[in-house]
């Protein structure tokens, strides 16, 4: 019994973890040759929209209660970053997975620019890989940080099953010892001597 | 050997000889993803991270290039007695040069300010989170020594392990008949919800 629901949930896990788990094997190639294939200078930026914003802040406003108050009048609220430069500007950095965006705001004059960047789907690869984290305070960026904890129990789920599956396959025991100590041993030499 | 029998063999013995390394992407997944809580962690320790090991009057010119800039480095951690085999070098401004060695257990800083004409060499203190943290990070190909660059090739190797594993996996589910139609719901609802993080974060 105990044979058959560790298969299954070896099995279910990888199906529902599928897209995850080949998001971070071509993302990890894309970073690890990241010189060969995206080592060309940062996307530049193009304007989206330019336009005049009419509101106005509550006094004592936080720099978050002003930048997702921006972002939400220009219909682009979700997980960013702000900051604010010497002369009052705001520039808030939208990290929208596939198509970040730049949001600066003057208010000496008013001005509320959109820019965004070109997909670039190494660049994009990335920003997946590196998607992480419950402090965002956005319930979609919540769920992912979810997914993520969940690949990661299953990445080690995957291996202590498969373990056990492995080790009911008599046949296969010798040679994946074998290859299991091979493993080990490298893995072991790196640690030691790198 | 037919192809479904190589199928379930490569399924196996790529996950045992690799069995270390998705142990460790796994592991030190977490404290990337729970990064402040480590961090908070060791803050409460109020044990200082850094340690200067030396500081000392250096002068020397500073070339404009990178790929100078990294012989310049490689000599200037030489001088200085740092001997972690991999580094990074960078200049944030005319008056800086921060170099980084590395190895998978230490760490070392090494800062040249130049108006000052000063070097100060610190090493970081172990911390395991970021001994797990360092392993999952480190790749590529920049680096002087074989055996850096051969972990760049296990790291190529895992991601194609990755991939391979999906694709038997979904291999040897659909050759299984029992799981098929549950199997394929879960699949689909896997490939809807990435679908949808994918178009709205």
């Amino acid at each position: 019994m105990s044979s058959t629901l560790i298969r299954r949930l070896h099995l279910y896990l990888a199906l529902f973890l599928a897209p995850w788990v080949l998001m971070y094997a071509l993302s990890t190639l894309v970073m690890n040759h990241r010189a060969g294939i995206h080592g060309r200078p940062a996307a530049p930026w193009t304007k989206e929209r330019e336009l005049t914003y009419e509101g106005s802040f509550p006094p004592n406003a936080g720099l978050r209660d002003l930048s997702r108050q921006l972002l939400d009048a220009v219909d682009l609220d979700g997980a960013h970053s702000v900051n604010k430069r010497p002369d009052g500007t705001l520039v808030i950095a939208r990290n929208d997975l596939l198509v970040p965006r730049r949001v600066t705001y003057t208010p000496a004059t008013r001005q509320l620019v959109v820019e965004r960047t070109e997909l670039r789907p190494a660049a994009a690869l990335e920003r997946f890989h590196r998607r992480r984290g419950y402090e965002t305070g956005y319930l979609l960026d919540t769920l992912w940080a979810l997914s993520v904890d969940v690949v990661i129990v299953a990445l080690v789920f995957w291996a202590l099953s498969g373990l056990w599956l492995w080790w009911e396959l008599k046949a296969t025991r010798l040679l994946g010892a074998l290859g299991g100590l091979a493993g080990v041993a490298g893995f072991a030499a790196y640690v030691a001597l790198n | 050997m037919n192809f479904s029998h190589f199928n379930r063999r490569l399924h196996l013995y790529l996950g045992l000889g690799l069995l270390p390394w998705l142990l460790l992407y796994g592991i030190s997944a977490i404290p990337f993803a729970h990064g402040q809580f480590f961090q908070k962690r060791d803050e409460a320790s109020q044990v200082p991270l850094w340690t200067v090991r030396l500081e000392k009057t250096y002068d020397a010119p500073v070339p404009a290039d990178a790929t100078a800039l990294r012989a310049f480095g490689r000599t200037l951690l030489r001088e200085v007695g740092v001997t972690e085999p991999n580094f990074g070098v960078n200049r944030p401004n005319r008056n800086t040069v921060n170099l980084y060695a590395f190895s998978f257990r230490h760490a070392t800083r090494v800062t040249y300010t130049l108006d000052q004409r000063k070097v100060k060499v610190e090493d970081r203190r172990f911390r395991f989170d970021q001994f797990l943290t360092g392993m999952h990070a480190r790749g590529g190909f920049e680096q002087d020594s074989l055996l850096s660059q051969s972990w760049g090739v296990v790291v190529d190797l895992v991601s194609v392990a990755l991939v391979a594993w999906t694709l038997s996996g979904l291999y040897l589910w659909w050759g299984a008949p029992g799981p098929r139609r549950w199997g394929g719901l879960t699949l689909l609802a896997g490939a809807v919800a990435f679908m949808v993080f994918t178009v709205c974060l």
